[in-house]
Order: structure tokens, then C-alpha cells, then sequence
């Protein structure tokens, strides 16, 4: 009597090569981890000597002096960050509009080719949208939309200040707008993609009732995709949070701490990118990498967030996409 | 081995016996004139008669493939959601042709509620559910709505299973009670005709049953136009009975008709299971 032996349990080759396969997946995933952490401590050891020196003052003074060899982070962080949520409030709608148009809206055969020209724009480089941002885009933000700003809103009571400035085209809200648009098709695709997998039949349940274009996105279809589109906006605010080539050129690097979107100021990204080679000394030099530092961890903050509010948000409303 | 199952007797819901309801004579409450219906080129719907009385059931049933769906979402204009679908014809609720886009939408929609094969609930609470469209048509203070929420949930059978939690997600209710707070979400706005498109298709016998019986207290409130492919459902919950073939009206008459003394050779063939 011979025990049956499933052909696989014969060739024991086969389970070691099944090993080496686990071992190597297992070693690639892990090694993201590993070089997160490197990067992180590279990049903490690297900025010691400014940490040491300055203490918090790094992250609340907005004194940035290379003369005096005096660093305070604040207008880099704050320029980071507001020309990252202008970037959001307008590539937000922009993009959920985009990806209602080309799933719901647009007819069949236009869906493809007007898909592809908004993935396209993710496709060009970020350079050139600095040029456009500087040569055209803003000379026309300062001779037609700032100015118009500051007339009809300078004055109102909260958001007043944020517009009231000189018209000089280079700015946060300049930079920001460039941002929103570089971010739309990163948003814009993932939304599509999402709209895409809401069931036929639930949207067809609220047309039934009654529902316009309109409720079956807000009350259905952005409902249903909720955590997916919250997971593409935080997409789009990495990239928004870490770009530099398009806000060096836009943003007008001046390190004045200021209310006023209208104003130069400057972002973590390109205070690194433009003053890396001027750092003289070894002080100048350890503030920019402490700067680094600090957009990875701010980056961390913006994406564990997001992650906090899924989970949040699953216990709330039960699983959705 | 004996085969046991001959000498099972079959459940109740299994039977094959088409009720004995009276059928109500009541006023026609949907005409269809002359409808003819496209998926682009193709031609799903011919030239379909046929009258919907009102407070009772018509159950429309066929092989798959024969535009017994396709008739439902005529009647609520469902398929404009679709630009290569179209639908030629007359389909007249009180006097008034509803595919003549001159016809508010808005209007038909409130007037004819639809449930569909699978539950669609949305991602929301339970309350949020049933309430959905009542703001569309109506001005409620917030007693009213919750006034409106249980009514709705009680006609639907399912109040005292939910009642408790209405606050809580609908996804998380099983597919049978989905299915029953489709149909409270439903008459929740007062439609007049109600279209069941294969709406226990995806669920159980037992929550299959909770449905059918609930058909049965519906009717005589709504008009009800019920889509199946199950023709013992069809002979359980219906007072009159269509049949379709190849997108034409074969046959039409009382249930009792249809399922025990076909006139047309087609209409028996089928639901002897000859073809299907």
C-alpha cells in the first residue's frame, strides 16, 4: 500500500524556490521601512548642530539671517503650508468636477481622449510650470487679478488682510494656484478612477427617487468613494507639500514673515533648493537640513492625519470604498 | 441509496399554484401605447399594449433577454441616465403621456418608486436612508420627517427590527432587511406605482417570503408592476400576469389565466420549462 503524495509535496525544489520568493518580497517591503527610518535619522543627525543652536526657536522664530548666522523656520513652514491649502481649496473642486464630467457627464467618446490630456498634465515636468508660473502666469496674476483683489476684498473683514498687497504677480497665492493646477490630474485621476466603481444600481436607486446630478454626487456617490477620495486629496497634498522647482520660481523667496497671500515668501522645499550652495558655514548648512527634516515630518503629521481619519470615518459609516 | 427527496413534501413557498385572490377590477392606472424601446441600434421593445390597473400586481415575466426590465425603467425614465437608450411610444399615467420629455421628471419620479435586484442602500444611517427623498418634495419639520421615517419602515415590515437603530449605518443591516428599507425608502415619498425589478432575486426563501407577503399588504395602496424570473413568485404575489418573448407581448390576462390555461402554445411552453 503506497500513501497518496499531492505532485506538488514531491518536488521539494519547488518549495524552496517558494521560500526564496517570500524571503525576497519580505526583504523589498521591509527595506522601505529601513530607508524611511535612515532617511529620517540621517536627516536629524545631519541638522543637530541647528536643533542645538537655536532649540525651538527654529521652528517659531521667523528671523532667517545668513549674515548674522541667525535660522527661524517659521516663514518656510507657514509658506509651506499655505500655498499647499490654496493649492487643495482649488484643485479639490476642480478635480472632483473633472472626474464627475468624464464618468457621469461627458459623452462616451470624449471620455478617453480628455482623460488622457488631464493624466498628461501630471506628465509635464515641474520646471516648466515654473517658467509659465513666472513668465506669464504671474505678470497676469499681478496686472489683472490683485489688483482686483485687493480693491473688492482688501477691505472685508477676516479675509481681508489675506488679499491686501501689492500687485506683484510672484506670491503664495501665485504659487498656490500653480500648485493646484500641477496636483489637479493626481486628484482628478484617482477620483475618476473611484466614481467609476460606484455600483450602477445605487445610482440608478437615487435617480429613481428623484435625485438631480448634483444629490446623487453629494449624497451618493461622494459618500460611498468617501475614503478613497479623502486618500486621493492627501495625494495630491504630499506632492503639493513637497514640490520646489515650480514654488522656487513663483514664490519670490523672501524670508518676510507675512498675512498677506500676495506676498513673496518662501517654502521649505525651495529655501533648501536655493540656498543649498550659498551655505558658507557649517551652521547655515545644518539649519537647511534641519529644514529638510522638518518637511518630512510635517509630511508625516499631514499623512497620519489622513490616516486617523479614515479609520474614523470606517467605525462611523461602516465600509465604503 | 434511496432518493429521499421524492418523497419530501415541498414547502409552501415551493408550491406551484397561482393564488386565489379575487382580481379587483380597478381603473386602469398605466397605459402603455405603441411602446417600442432601443439600446442604440438594437431593438428591445416592440410595439408593447398593455394596461396597468391600479391597487393590484402585474407581474411581467420571460426569459432573460426579452425586455421585461427594459419595460420597468420606461415607465420612470430610468434609461435617460444612458444617452443611446430611447423609447418611442405612450406610456399614459392619468391621462398624460410620461415619455414626452415635456413631462417633469421630477414629477414622474415622485409618482412611480423603484426597487431593484440588488439592495442599494447608501452609505448612510438607516433614518438617513428612508428619509432620502423627502426633502425633494415636500417642506417637513423635523417631527414630521421622523413621523414619515417610521411609517414608511412599518409599511415596509422592517420598524421593529431597526427602531433601535436607526442611526446606525444601513450597510450593516443584512440583505433581506436592505432590501425592505429599499422598499420603505421608497414609499416613503407616496409614489402611486411601485416597480419591482427581480427584487428578491438576490435574497434567501425566508426574506424572499417576508417580501412576497409584504407585496401582498402594498397593493392595496400602490399599483404594482413586479419584473421576475421566478414564475412561482409570479403566480404567488400577482393578480394578472404578462408574458414576454423576444421584446413582444406574447400573452396578458389574470394570473390564474396565464398559469393554468395558457392560450398561446409559447406562453405554456414557458412556463412549463420548456424554454428559458
Amino acid at each position: 500500500m503506497t500513501a497518496y503524495v499531492p505532485a506538488e509535496m514531491k518536488r521539494s525544489r519547488s518549495a524552496g524556490a517558494d521560500r526564496t520568493f517570500t524571503l525576497f518580497t519580505a526583504g523589498a517591503a521591509w527595506l522601505v521601512l529601513v530607508l524611511l527610518g535612515a532617511t529620517a535619522l540621517s536627516m536629524a543627525w545631519g541638522g543637530r548642530l541647528a536643533f542645538q543652536t537655536f532649540g525651538l526657536d527654529f521652528i517659531i522664530s521667523p528671523e532667517w539671517d545668513a549674515v548674522q548666522g541667525k535660522f527661524g523656520a517659521l516663514v518656510p513652514i507657514y509658506g509651506t503650508l499655505a500655498t499647499s491649502a490654496i493649492a487643495l481649496v482649488i484643485a479639490f473642486p476642480v478635480s472632483i468636477g473633472i472626474a464627475l464630467f468624464l464618468t457621469e457627464i461627458a459623452p462616451r467618446w470624449s471620455r478617453g481622449p480628455i482623460g488622457i490630456a488631464v493624466e498628461l498634465l501630471a506628465a509635464i515636468p515641474s520646471i516648466i510650470y515654473g517658467m509659465w508660473g513666472l513668465f506669464v502666469f504671474a505678470p497676469f496674476m499681478g496686472a489683472n487679478v490683485e489688483p482686483w483683489l485687493t480693491e473688492h476684498v482688501g477691505d472685508w473683514p477676516i479675509l481681508g488682510p489675506l488679499f491686501n498687497g501689492p500687485p506683484i504677480g510672484i506670491g503664495m497665492l501665485t504659487a498656490g494656484i500653480v500648485l493646484g493646477i500641477m496636483i489637479i490630474p493626481f486628484i482628478a485621476a484617482v477620483a475618476r478612477d473611484v466614481f467609476a466603481e460606484v455600483p450602477a444600481p445605487l445610482k440608478e436607486a437615487a435617480v429613481a427617487l428623484g435625485s438631480t446630478r448634483w444629490e446623487v454626487l453629494t449624497k451618493v456617490t461622494l459618500p460611498y468613494t468617501r475614503s478613497a477620495i479623502i486618500g486621493a486629496i492627501f495625494l495630491g497634498l504630499g506632492r503639493a507639500l513637497g514640490e520646489t522647482m515650480a514654488v522656487t520660481f513663483v514664490l519670490g523667496n523672501a524670508h518676510d514673515l507675512s498675512v498677506s497671500l500676495l506676498m513673496p515668501s518662501n517654502s521649505i522645499a525651495a529655501a533648501i533648493a536655493n540656498e543649498f550652495t550659498e551655505a558658507d558655514s557649517e551652521l547655515y548648512r545644518s539649519s537647511l537640513i534641519a529644514l529638510a527634516f522638518l518637511l518630512f515630518v510635517v509630511t508625516l503629521i499631514v499623512l497620519s492625519f489622513a490616516k486617523l481619519l479614515l479609520v474614523r470615518l470606517k467605525r462611523i459609516h461602516g465600509r465604503t470604498l | 441509496m434511496n432518493d429521499h427527496s421524492a418523497t419530501l413534501e415541498q414547502p409552501a413557498y415551493l408550491r406551484f399554484e397561482p393564488n386565489r385572490d379575487a382580481v379587483p377590477d380597478t381603473a386602469t392606472q398605466l397605459s402603455i401605447r405603441h411602446l417600442n424601446f432601443f439600446y442604440g441600434r438594437a431593438q428591445a421593445l416592440h410595439e408593447v399594449n398593455l394596461e396597468i390597473k391600479a391597487n393590484a400586481v402585474t407581474a411581467i415575466i420571460g426569459p432573460s433577454g426579452c425586455g421585461k426590465s427594459t419595460l420597468l425603467r420606461s415607465v420612470n425614465r430610468i434609461y435617460e441616465l444612458y444617452p443611446d437608450q430611447r423609447a418611442e411610444g405612450e406610456i399614459l399615467v392619468d391621462g398624460r403621456n410620461v415619455l414626452d420629455k415635456r413631462y417633469p421628471l421630477s414629477d414622474l419620479r415622485r409618482k412611480v418608486g423603484m426597487v431593484f435586484q440588488k439592495p442599494t442602500p447608501f452609505a448612510s444611517s438607516i433614518r438617513n436612508n428612508v428619509a432620502f427623498a423627502l426633502s425633494y418634495y415636500e417642506k417637513l419639520s423635523k417631527a414630521e420627517v421622523a413621523d414619515r421615517v417610521e411609517d414608511a419602515l412599518r409599511q415596509a415590515a422592517l420598524w421593529d427590527e431597526v427602531k433601535d437603530k436607526l442611526n446606525q449605518s444601513a450597510l450593516g443591516l443584512s440583505g433581506g432587511q436592505q432590501q425592505r428599507l429599499c422598499i420603505a425608502r421608497t414609499i416613503a415619498v407616496r409614489p402611486e406605482i411601485l416597480l419591482l425589478d427581480e427584487a428578491t432575486s438576490a435574497l434567501d426563501p425566508i426574506s424572499t417570503a417576508k417580501i412576497e407577503e409584504l407585496i401582498h399588504e402594498l397593493r392595496e395602496r400602490f399599483t404594482i408592476m413586479i419584473v421576475t424570473h421566478n414564475m412561482q413568485q409570479a403566480a404567488r404575489v400577482s393578480q394578472r400576469t404578462a408574458f414576454f418573448h423576444l421584446g413582444e407581448l406574447i400573452e396578458f390576462g389574470k394570473t390564474r389565466d396565464i398559469f393554468t390555461n395558457p392560450r398561446v402554445q409559447r406562453t405554456q411552453d414557458y412556463i412549463t420549462g420548456r424554454f428559458g
